[in-house]
């Protein structure tokens, strides 16, 4: 019999610590010296709390009785305890000693030191009626001990024993319970199934009822708790009302595998080219980057009407094109942080569709980023795509886990559609009850994600996202190629000016079709709309009539509509009809001769003449250089100002201003002066407060507010100055000589001799008034 | 399994291509609950909308036909979203439910609390519900049935209506079928329309939407109240009515300026229940004057304003909206929808034409060029004005004459806009002109003797844009309209679509349509956009250079 797990490990063959170490992976590395070191790394509570994350529901609860059943259980114990087919607890036992949570014989299983307490609150187990009872008193112990039908002892532990005993024992808390009136009941009820503490608000009737049988038991004056023994018994014997061993199952329905793969196949092709033409159009007109990273949602949703998706399914493009290498962060001319095709890209760009799906499927496979956040809000801020904070441990784990799950499903199920998700949540659950919240939104946004990526379709996984799954890039790339549509060759122009292309489009025949006309719609299908501004689009990027003519032609497989015909003849007509250009100059004249000897004239060759009409020349050269070539050229050019009118020429005279100080002071007088000042202020300030302390105060009597202002209005009239005493914002009494100007409003207004400027004193501080 | 006719895309429009082979019966399929937009040439587009998914609900479709038809006429694979869009929406119809109640009245309820609360706490349907009868049912004032189904549509929770119609006085009508027969569509549209209990027919122009009027009578048996556009349309409404029908000439009444019959079938013009006095509608009375069982609404794309707001209040009763062309510049044809009810029957034009029922149709854009010195009136014209100077150019009364010249002999109609251009081409073809100041006498005994053939050439302004029967007119020829108005292009061509004798080589004789525009002037954008409809039910215009006619 092992004394320590350090001497069960020692014990064990090989395998079986090899068995521990794939279970707990964080052991191994740096390798362990020993058995002990083994032993106390598995002990640790930051370990325990890493593998106990990746528990079943099973596994869980199975833990949990041996907690319950501790310090040492039996196999037995266990397995009356477990809600489940004793032979499945006995195995799961085995898989806990496998990762080293439990150790001993069957006879005498122990859990590690730390594992009742991690287990904690996210548990249904609760403390047992022992350590609930060590803060009651020997009366109330008595008492209990008298209301689960015994008599009492006396002694306080042996007292204890027999209440957790007898509560026990299903029968006796039957009895007690069928003595409660319903609103207890509820409330013993309601504690049991959510395994919390309860609050006693004012004392009332129904938890005295509950408290007085020891179906509740206080832990402090204000809480309480449902002993262990008293909710197994609720629970028929059990950890849990519910069986344990039989996962959720998933809510399926039948569909036809090759259909799914049709669908996958077609999603896989859209998501392609959707990364291709988003990543195309941002080489040549890339988004600025965000200063803190990221992309701007005003970016995000141009993008999205670029493509036709929503919002979120622009950004997930985004985020894996991103997460494949396929796009960065580089410089441009116009920004310094722009999100910018790599040249990988351009790699990428030459393989064949199943090949490049590959790429960005991997990618999204093994992003840590969680996308789903994107558009919504984190910690009250906005959460923009290709945002820098968005990786998530387990993120990886959790979508395979999920996706593997319904890869699992046999050939023609799927999820059914709209209670096939939430019975893979509640089967996820099942698995990882111990999870964080957020895992059920990353499995969520998994599934999602997976359809448009085209990993599933309609709810099943597809076999080349199996094969992904599986890590077999060949396999997926021969399964995804036959799936893939056909690119077309030929669109149908219509009489409303449409052209639909009833299919994928060849690269070339879609670049050529998207500069003649708008897309409209895409998906399996592209409608282009014809428009006057699409055509003279084509025409600004140099196209001729004949050439659009002859390209619609060609790519039309239906007769080219008459409408359209003259739509791009009409267009065509009015192309440049007016011309813009730069010239520096023109020269016109009503006698075409002397502009024709101009133009002809060698010498003239350096002003770069340019006829335009008969009657205007236009040149680049600057004016001043034209027109005194011109006038040795004999010509006597008159020049026009920019309103017509004939601008005369006079020679322009220059002058300086003048420096602002006129007559030069030497710094010398300068500092006399700004001395002179200074002093004078210190003086004034100085015969002011002298001024105010001839006025004894102490002769004042105490003024009431009426003489106080009658004062300050005979002074105000009569422009003398005055003396006064003012409590300054710090509550310091001073002494003030002033001349007042006005009293309103409660203030005075008056110069202050003191700073030499005007100021406003409150009414209601100032203390006294004297004339000077 | 990979040649469907059907291109799904995933902004929720379906192609399909009108050549091929299963194309038929994939429109059939989906037609249930897929709105047709275009029906150009070769690919026509139909449209999945929330409205139409839950039309289709409510006629039995459940998601899982919708999608079962999608994926199997479709030719690439469908996009996922879009399937799981098109199950969650149609998820959403029924959830609320609108029952009648002994006590109550009107009650609206749920078997969901939270799509009950959302519901009854928005701000939409406030004032329309009474008291909370219980967690999940509420009443409904009686008199907001229309505009608490409208709200909770736009709130995205459709409510099934239980309450039912009303059936109104009954009254014996029956088709008289001697010496013809009801089509197969015009008895699909009102089988359709009866099935679903209230709603809008769209049928081409000159397809017989007053005989699926009918239909729809002699299907309820009720009392009628018709209303239409005019007084002539009125009469048309009424001779129809005598010939299809077992209805005699005391059993019809006529509502309008004129006349002020009520009877157990009843035609009134949109115009004298519109008409206000003092502030109040003195015929409004008519709507409740009898226990109507069934109100049909002519040419319902003209609905006016005030007739939307009654409308609402008729929701006790079974509606039948009939149009050719449910296009609105003010873009309400949501509103009629909603307040008549959901569209039950559309057929393309070319579906039509190519069964025979309406004639084929040539239509022609003849390009004027502006003289000089108009070219330069115009550019320097106010923009309101613009429209005026190019429509009106001289060059067009020219071409008119050339073209009835050229058709002379052949039933010919000049239509247009404005009254001085149409005097001066009656002035200058030498024939008589109808616009509205002329008395509905006046007009009736012309367009009698057009229709006998006594004189083949009229020059008519707007009055004759819809709802006036001359089956005999071969040729239009349009000088000037209401700017850009795409249903009036429509119902211009439509007076040329009745069915024509069938030629010596066993086809109709195709109508001439002929639109004159000035070239390079807002006339020639206007028309554009005039034509869209057109061309989107598959007519294609041919252009012509007006030096080539």
């Amino acid at each position: 019999m092992p004394r320590s797990l350090a001497d069960q490990l020692r014990s064990w063959p090989e395998a079986r610590v090899a068995r521990l170490l794939e279970g707990r992976p964080d052991l191994a590395s740096p390798a362990p010296q020993d058995s002990a070191q083994l032993a106390s790394r598995a002990g640790t509570r930051a370990s325990i709390g890493r593998v106990l994350d990746r528990l079943t529901v099973l596994e869980l609860s199975t833990l949990e009785a041996v907690v319950a059943s501790g310090p040492t259980s039996s196999l037995e114990q266990v397995q009356a305890l477990v809600y489940a087919d004793p032979a499945v607890v006995a195995s799961t036992v085995e898989r806990l000693q496998d990762v080293a949570l439990v150790w001993g014989t069957p006879d005498e299983l122990r859990v590690l030191g730390p594992v009742p307490d991690l287990l904690g609150s996210q548990s249904l187990l609760g403390l047992g009626v022992e350590a609930l009872l060590s803060s009651y008193g020997p009366a109330r112990i008595a008492s209990l001990v008298t209301a689960v039908g015994v008599q009492p002892t006396g002694d306080r532990a042996s007292d204890m024993r027999t209440i957790a005993v007898r509560l026990s024992v299903p029968a006796v808390v039957e009895r007690l319970v069928g003595s409660l009136d319903p609103k207890a009941r509820a409330i013993l009820d309601h504690l049991e199934r959510t395994g919390a503490d309860g609050t006693i608000g004012a004392a009332g009737e129904p938890t005295d009822q509950l408290l007085g049988s020891g179906l509740l038991i206080a832990k402090t004056t204000d809480r309480v708790a449902v002993p262990r023994e008293v909710a197994v018994s609720l629970r028929g014997g059990h950890l849990t009302r519910e069986p344990v061993d039989v996962p959720p199952a998933l809510a399926t329905s039948g569909r036809d595998p090759r259909l799914v793969d049709r669908t996958a196949g077609h999603a896989a092709f859209e998501f392609v080219r959707h990364t291709e033409l988003l990543l195309e159009t941002w080489g040549t007109n890339p988004p600025p980057g965000l200063r803190q990273g990221g992309l701007a949602v005003r970016e995000l949703r141009t993008a999205a009407q670029l493509l036709h998706v929503e919002d979120r399914a622009a950004a997930l493009i985004i985020e894996i094109a991103a997460a494949a290498g396929l796009l960065g962060m580089g410089a441009t001319d116009v920004f310094d942080q722009a999100w910018l095709p790599t040249d990988a890209f351009d790699l990428w760009n030459t393989a064949s569709t199943s090949q490049r799906w590959v790429t960005l499927a991997t990618a999204w496979r093994d992003n840590p980023r969680l996308t789903g956040l994107i558009g919504g809000r984190l910690n009250g801020k906005p959460v923009n795509a290709l945002a820098p904070e968005l990786e998530r441990p387990g993120l990886r784990e959790a979508r395979r886990t999920a996706l593997q799950l319904v890869a699992d499903l046999p050939p023609g199920e799927v999820l059914a559609a709209t209670t096939g998700l939430p019975s893979l949540l509640a089967l996820n659950s099942w698995h990882r009850p111990r999870q964080p919240k957020n895992r059920s939104d990353a499995v969520m946004w998994a599934v999602e994600e997976a359809a448009a990526i085209g990993v599933t379709a309609l709810g099943g996984v597809s076999t080349h996202g199996r094969a992904l799954l599986g890590d077999d890039p060949e396999a997926v790339v021969a399964v995804l190629e036959p799936l893939l549509p056909t690119a077309v060759e030929q669109v149908m122009v219509q009489a409303d000016l449409t052209a639909v292309a009833p299919g994928p489009l060849s690269q070339e025949l879609g670049r050529d079709l998207a500069v003649v006309a708008d897309v409209e719609s895409r998906g399996g299908a592209t409608t282009y709309r014809f428009t006057e501004q699409s055509v003279r689009r084509a025409f600004d990027s140099g196209w001729s009539t004949a050439e659009i003519h002859g390209f619609l032609a060609s790519a039309s497989s239906t007769p080219i509509p008459q409408a359209l015909e003259y739509l791009v003849n009409d267009v065509a007509r009015r192309f440049g009809n007016v011309r813009v250009g730069m010239a520096e100059c023109f020269l016109r004249s009503d006698d075409e001769a002397v502009l024709t000897t101009l133009v002809h004239d060698q010498r003239a060759a350096s002003l770069r003449l340019r006829r335009i009409a008969p009657t205007v020349v236009v040149s680049d050269v600057p004016l001043d250089v034209l027109l005194p070539r011109l006038r040795e050229l004999g010509v006597s050019p008159v020049v026009e100002a920019a309103d017509g009118t004939v601008r005369v020429v006079r020679r322009d005279e220059y002058r300086a201003r003048t420096p602002r100080s006129a007559g030069v002071v030497s710094n010398e007088a300068r500092d006399a002066a700004r001395t002179t000042a200074r002093v004078t202020a210190t003086v004034r300030a100085i015969r002011s407060g002298d001024r105010a302390a001839e006025v004894d105060t102490s002769r004042l009597a105490p003024v009431s507010p009426a003489s106080l202002l009658g004062s300050l209005r005979e002074a105000t009239e009569s422009g003398r100055t005055v003396w006064i005493g003012y409590v300054d914002n710090h509550g310091a009494t001073t002494e003030r000589v002033v001349d007042p100007l006005r009293v309103d409003a409660g203030r005075l207004w008056a110069l202050d001799h003191r700073t030499d400027e005007q100021r406003s004193f409150a009414l209601h501080r100032i203390t006294g008034v004297r004339l000077l | 399994m990979n040649d469907g006719p059907l291109i799904v895309q995933s902004d929720k429009t379906l192609l399909l291509e009108v050549d091929h082979e299963l194309a038929s019966e994939c429109r059939k399929a989906i037609a249930p609950f897929a709105e047709l937009e275009r029906s150009p040439e070769h690919i026509h587009t139909y449209r999945l909308t929330p409205l139409g998914l839950w039309n289709a609900r409510a006629a039995g479709h459940d998601a899982e036909q919708v999608v079962d038809t999608l994926l199997l006429y479709s030719r690439y694979a469908v996009p996922h979203s879009l399937l799981v869009d098109v199950a969650e929406t149609m998820a959403r119809y029924g959830r609320l439910r609108l029952d009648k109640d002994p006590v109550h009245g009107l009650v609206l309820s749920s078997t969901e609390r939270g799509v009950f609360e959302e519901v009854v706490r928005s701000k939409r349907v406030a004032g329309m519900l009474g008291e909370r009868i219980d967690d999940t049912s509420v009443a409904v004032h009686g008199s907001e049935r229309g505009n608490l189904k409208q709200a909770l549509l736009k709130l995205g929770w459709p409510a099934e209506d239980f309450a039912g119609y009303v059936d109104g006085e009954a009254h014996a009508i029956a088709l008289d079928e001697t010496g013809w027969n009801l089509r197969a569509y015009q008895k699909e549209a009102a089988e359709s329309f009866w099935h679903g209990g209230s709603g809008v027919v769209v049928l081409p122009c000159g397809a017989g939407k007053t005989i699926v009027g009918a239909a729809a009578m002699s299907l309820a048996q009720a009392t009628t109240l018709i209303l239409v556009t005019n007084t002539v349309s009125a009469r048309q409404w009424k001779a129809e009515l005598l010939k299809r029908t077992t209805l005699t000439e005391d059993e019809i009444g006529e509502y309008s300026g004129a006349k002020k019959e009520v009877r157990a079938v009843t035609i009134a013009t949109y115009q004298v229940l519109t008409l206000r006095r003092k502030g109040a509608y003195p015929h409004l009375d008519l709507l409740d004057a009898k226990d109507w069982g069934l109100i049909v609404y002519d040419e319902v794309h003209l609905l006016p304003a005030p007739i939307f707001r009654m409308t609402a209040n008729l929701q006790a009763r079974r509606r039948i909206g009939l149009t050719a062309t449910l296009v609105r510049e003010d873009g309400r044809e949501g509103d009629v929808f909603s307040l008549i009810g959901p569209k039950r029957y559309d057929a393309p034009w070319k579906d039509i034409e190519s069964q025979g029922w309406i004639a084929p149709a040539d239509c022609v854009e003849v390009r004027v060029t502006l003289p000089e010195g108009e070219r330069l009136a115009y550019a320097t014209a106010d923009p309101d004005e613009r429209y005026r100077l190019a429509a009106c150019t001289f060059a067009k009364t020219t071409i008119a004459e050339k073209l009835v010249e050229q058709h002379r002999g052949e039933p010919t109609l000049v239509i247009g806009q404005y009254l001085d251009q149409l005097d001066e081409l009656g002035e200058h073809l030498g024939a008589p002109v109808i616009k509205g100041s002329t008395t509905v006498k006046e007009r009736e005994e012309l367009f009698e003797a057009f229709r006998t053939g006594d004189i083949d050439l009229l020059v008519v302004s707007k009055v004759a844009n819809f709802s006036v029967d001359l089956p005999s007119a071969a040729v239009a020829i349009q000088v000037s309209g209401s700017f850009g108005s795409r249903q009036e292009e429509a119902q211009r061509l439509g007076r040329l679509l009745r069915p024509k004798e069938i030629g010596a080589d066993g086809t109709q004789k195709p109508a001439r349509f002929y639109a004159i525009v000035s070239r390079d002037t807002v006339d020639a954008d206007f028309a554009q956009n005039r034509q869209r409809f057109l061309a989107e039910q598959g007519y294609a215009y041919r252009i012509v250079d007006a030096a080539d006619i």
